[in-house]
């Protein structure tokens, strides 16, 4: 809901360049046709917002965190700018050289900060990042004194004039010109980042930090990422402004101003470049119809933050509204009826059709827990428990509930350290290894709760798992440069042909498909072909089968087995339906209060005395 | 350092009044986290219109700047006004702006929190102006008693008044949370918001009296703290509402006890940072804590520190 099925889908190459050709003419002429001067600096502001909410769609929209110093980095952008090309300290830096400069003194001040906060969640992180703003603002109107930094309340308004390659910057179409340039660069920056892996794992975060953890991406360097790279707009956008202005006060970098960008990029739609661009253009440019109401001004802007949350969450155009009726949604056909999936059943023929067992179980350990247990502050969770993980096993975890099974798996993917013992993986230590890490290293799970990414597709879901697979940085991604594409290439190939393994229930129309649109197997489906796509050697998987019917555990039991014996797999299990466990396993496991009760073939295992007691409690004393 | 020393219990007497409105607002926004793990963005606002209900109040109840009638029952009958008219407007806040994202995303909630600040400061400078409003104080106090010196410490009556009702206040409503049937439903509802509705509370209602008490009680805090510095304009919720989420935090958000001690803390250092910093930058101290507080031990001084459910 969160993007319109245009942009996934991409526009051919040849309309793109249309598109382009006509944004180009457009923005050409349209500096000419302004009425007069006060329209001309409307026109130029709208291009100011315009890149002040698209890069705070990148902090709010892309990644979820929800950034109130945001504002602060906008001023900081400002003064860099009127301290380097002013009379202020007497510097006097050419405005393409202060330009980049202020952007990235913003950016280093937003790793800073972000490296400080980005770990706190949610409302803990908009109230440090108000504070850091306050504090700013603080600062802005103080450091007049001792020695007059700032200029206090009165700002800086001693400016050099602009000249650009000699050229002096004198109309204001030359400035109409100069802004828009700067944001087209910027949304078309925007673009790129959204369909690249930085986009994908940064919608990964917003939508299940965990998740996107475990499945390697390396959140807490993402969010920072995010978080810098708006703040990187948002100062040069703080450059350009002030250079516009010609001046720069405490004023316009207040919370007020804060309040508006946000309206901007959610009236839009967070995270939807078109959604937010039109946000931008509409809140620029309709308070101007609306003057002799200007008091209400930002009175309206507090009511438009409560009704869209109330009413429309998503902004205007959001993928469900009005404005992308027209647009076909990837589940229904050319007249508008849901599709019907043909391959609902299982397929005996499929099954006859499949692939020889190459593999079987080995003997060399891949994964070895040494007196491992988890104690949560008195709750013994996992008590002193060992075992090995062979090579290309299918290694079966039975108990009762609260025996502490999911736990296991939460030590070895990293995602709490154990109290005591050791984790090797082919002799390396796991413990202290970070979720994303783990899953690097070549060690994947699924989730007993269903932890997809809900509002992206299904083939997103799985090129999130490529991210630790891929490096394509900043750069790369900007200029489209050759490491980007062939990483591009290689994740969408991957994506697909993992999800292929599932047939026609993953693929073709529902490659576009949201997730949360899936029926609930097709979601377990989809949680094992993320855990698939990262290309690990070691699956971990937390009840397959829970809450799917008989036919649909068959085939997944099948398509278990098969990817050891066909792909080479090695499987630990959590599994409740002992009939599956029964079918596929090579050895298991029964835990009981956090210790292993039994441990060996399954039959040996079913038999043992402590696990039928801890199963169906103890027999009366005959 | 002598100096320093001299001012000390000056600067105590001073930080117990202030720590005592900032627990009065930190209470507020404690008690809706308690129960709805939402940060309510806008109980600033609701103790600025606290406020100015108090100063409308005193407006009515004053001719000529003396009181129509004995000048304790107008104070009275200012704390009650300020009570009620933030009790109601909170009422109000939740049941349009809150209830209907229930369900929803919590950064949907926390929007919306802030579009409700952005309204109702902006609604007040539509209809109040932007210039304080002065309270006329003087007339209601015995020239006798306004200043009250004790060796070189010097007490304002109205310091004491505050301090008083402030303690009074937080003991009422321990009294209430702790001893009541209400105040077992509201600590029901803060464990376990849905067990609590399987066990027959009605918890839309507890919610509401939540916020009926948050805000009463950051209303009563606006009044008192326009008695004691005199004036209240359309901006003051904003560093206000800071301040009380401050000292919620640094009690341990959720933590009723918590809070009123995170106030008191955090009035008291505020005032002996005035003796070292400029005064200019007595904000700075608090919103360092707040930030130092967040990063290092976000469950606060009394909170319990939870694990994370996978």
């Amino acid at each position: 809901m969160m993007e319109g099925v245009l942009e996934k889908r991409g526009i051919p190459i040849r309309n793109k360049f249309a598109l382009c050709a006509a944004a180009v003419v457009v923005l050409v002429f349209l500096p000419h046709i302004m009425p007069n001067n006060y329209w001309l600096r409307i026109y130029t502001m709208t291009g100011i917002y315009v890149m002040l909410a698209l890069g705070l769609n990148v902090v709010a929209g892309f990644a979820g965190l929800l950034d109130l110093s945001y504002v602060a980095f906008f001023g900081i952008g400002g003064y860099t700018f009127a301290l380097l090309s002013s009379g202020q300290f007497d510097i006097h830096l050419p405005f393409l050289l202060v330009l980049p400069v202020a952007a990235f003194i913003t950016m280093g001040f937003g790793f800073a900060l972000g490296s400080t906060s980005i770990r706190l969640k949610g409302d803990y992180l908009a109230i440090v990042t108000l504070a850091f703003a306050q504090i700013f603002k603080l600062l802005l109107l103080n450091l007049d004194r001792p020695i007059n930094i700032t200029g206090g309340v009165n700002g800086i308004y001693n400016f050099d004039p602009i000249t650009i390659f000699g050229l002096k910057m004198m109309s204001a179409v030359a400035y109409a010109y100069v802004i828009w340039f700067f944001a087209m660069v910027v949304i078309m920056g925007c673009f790129r980042f959204k369909r690249s892996r930085y986009g994908r794992g940064w919608e990964a975060i917003r939508e299940d930090e965990l998740a996107a953890e475990a499945l390697g991406v390396n959140t807490t360097w993402m969010k920072l990422k995010a978080f810098a790279g708006g703040a990187f707009v948002a100062g040069g956008t703080g450059a350009l402004f002030a250079s516009f202005q010609d001046s720069v006060f405490p004023n316009n970098f207040d919370f007020p101003q804060l309040v508006i960008v946000y309206c901007m990029v959610i009236l839009g739609g967070l995270g939807n470049i078109l959604g937010v661009i039109l946000g931008a253009v509409l809140l620029s440019i309709l308070p101007e119809f609306l003057r002799e109401y200007g008091a209400y001004r930002m009175m309206s802007y507090g009511l438009i933050l409560i009704v869209l949350m109330a009413l429309r969450p998503q902004g205007l155009m959001g993928s469900v509204g009005f404005l992308a009726r027209g647009v076909k949604r990837a589940d229904k056909d050319e007249t508008g009826m849901l599709r019907a999936s043909t391959e609902l059943y299982y397929d005996e023929e499929q099954r006859a059709k499949r692939e020889e067992a190459i593999y079987a179980k080995g003997d060399h350990a891949v994964l070895q827990l040494k007196k491992i247990t988890m104690n949560f502050g008195g709750l013994i969770a996992v008590n002193d428990l060992s075992f090995v993980l062979h090579e290309r096993e299918i290694l079966s975890i039975i108990g009762p509930n609260g025996a502490g099974k999911t736990t296991v798996f939460n030590l070895i993917s990293g995602i709490y350290p154990p109290t005591s013992g050791s984790i090797l993986y082919e002799g390396m230590e796991l413990t202290g290894l970070k979720p994303h890490q783990v899953a690097r290293i070549g060690i994947a799970r699924t989730f007993q709760n269903l932890r997809l990414f809900n509002k992206m597709s299904v083939l997103d879901n799985a090129k999130v798992s490529q991210f630790c697979r891929t490096k394509a940085g900043p750069l790369s991604i900007l200029f489209h440069l050759p490491l980007f594409k062939n990483e591009e290439a290689q994740t969408e190939e991957r994506a697909k042909e993992v999800l292929g393994l599932f047939g026609a229930r993953l693929t073709g129309y529902r490659f576009d498909q949201q997730a949360m649109f899936l029926s609930y197997a097709n979601r377990r489906r989809l949680e094992l072909a993320r855990a698939i796509s990262t290309n690990a050697k070691v699956l971990m998987l937390d009840e397959p089968s829970a809450g799917m019917n008989p036919q649909e555990t068959l085939e997944i039991t099948d398509f278990i087995k098969q990817l050891r014996d066909v792909y080479g797999y090695t499987i630990l299990l959590i599994e409740h339906k002992l009939n599956v466990v029964k079918t596929i396993s090579d050895r298991v496991i029964a835990l009981d209060y956090g210790r292993k009760i039994a441990e060996g073939p399954y039959d040996e295992v079913a038999n043992n005395e402590q696990v039928i007691e801890a199963y169906l409690g103890r027999k009366h004393a005959a | 350092m002598n100096m320093y020393l001299e001012q000390l219990p000056q600067q105590l007497v001073n930080g117990l009044t202030l720590g005592g409105v900032y627990a009065l607002i930190a209470i507020g926004y404690t008690m809706v986290y308690g129960i709805l793990f939402m940060l309510n963005f806008a109980h600033g606002e609701i103790y600025m219109i606290g406020g100015f209900a108090g100063w409308w109040v005193l407006h009515l109840l004053t001719s000529n700047n003396q009181p129509v009638m004995y000048a304790a029952l107008v104070i009275a009958l200012m704390i009650v006004g300020a009570m009620a008219a933030s009790g109601l407007l909170g009422i109000a806040v939740e049941r349009f702006a809150y209830r209907p994202l229930r369900q929803a995303p919590r950064m949907n909630l926390l929007l919306s929190a802030l579009g409700v600040s952005i309204f109702l400061q902006n609604l007040v400078l539509n209809f109040q102006g932007a210039k304080p409003r002065f309270f006329h104080v003087s007339s209601l106090i015995p020239e006798q008693l306004r200043v009250i010196e004790m060796g070189s410490v010097v007490f304002s009556f109205m310091r004491i008044l505050v301090i008083v009702v402030c303690f009074l206040l937080m003991a009422l409503l321990t009294y209430m949370v702790k001893k009541t049937k209400t105040g077992k439903a509201m600590r029901a509802t803060a464990q376990d918001i849905e067990a609590a509705a399987f066990m027959g509370i009605d918890t839309d209602r507890i919610v509401v009296y939540v916020f009926l008490i948050g805000s009463a009680l950051g209303g009563a805090a606006g009044t008192l703290v326009g008695l004691l510095f005199t004036q209240v304009d359309y901006y003051v919720g904003f560093q206000a509402g800071l301040k009380g989420f401050t000292a919620a935090v640094l009690g341990g958000i959720g933590n009723i006890s918590g809070a009123m001690l995170g106030g008191i803390i955090l009035g008291l250092l505020e005032s002996l940072a005035t003796t070292f910093f400029p005064s200019a930058y007595k904000d700075v101290v608090a919103f360092a804590i707040l930030i130092i507080v967040l990063i290092f031990r976000p469950w606060g001084l009394m909170g319990e520190k939870m694990p994370e459910k996978v």
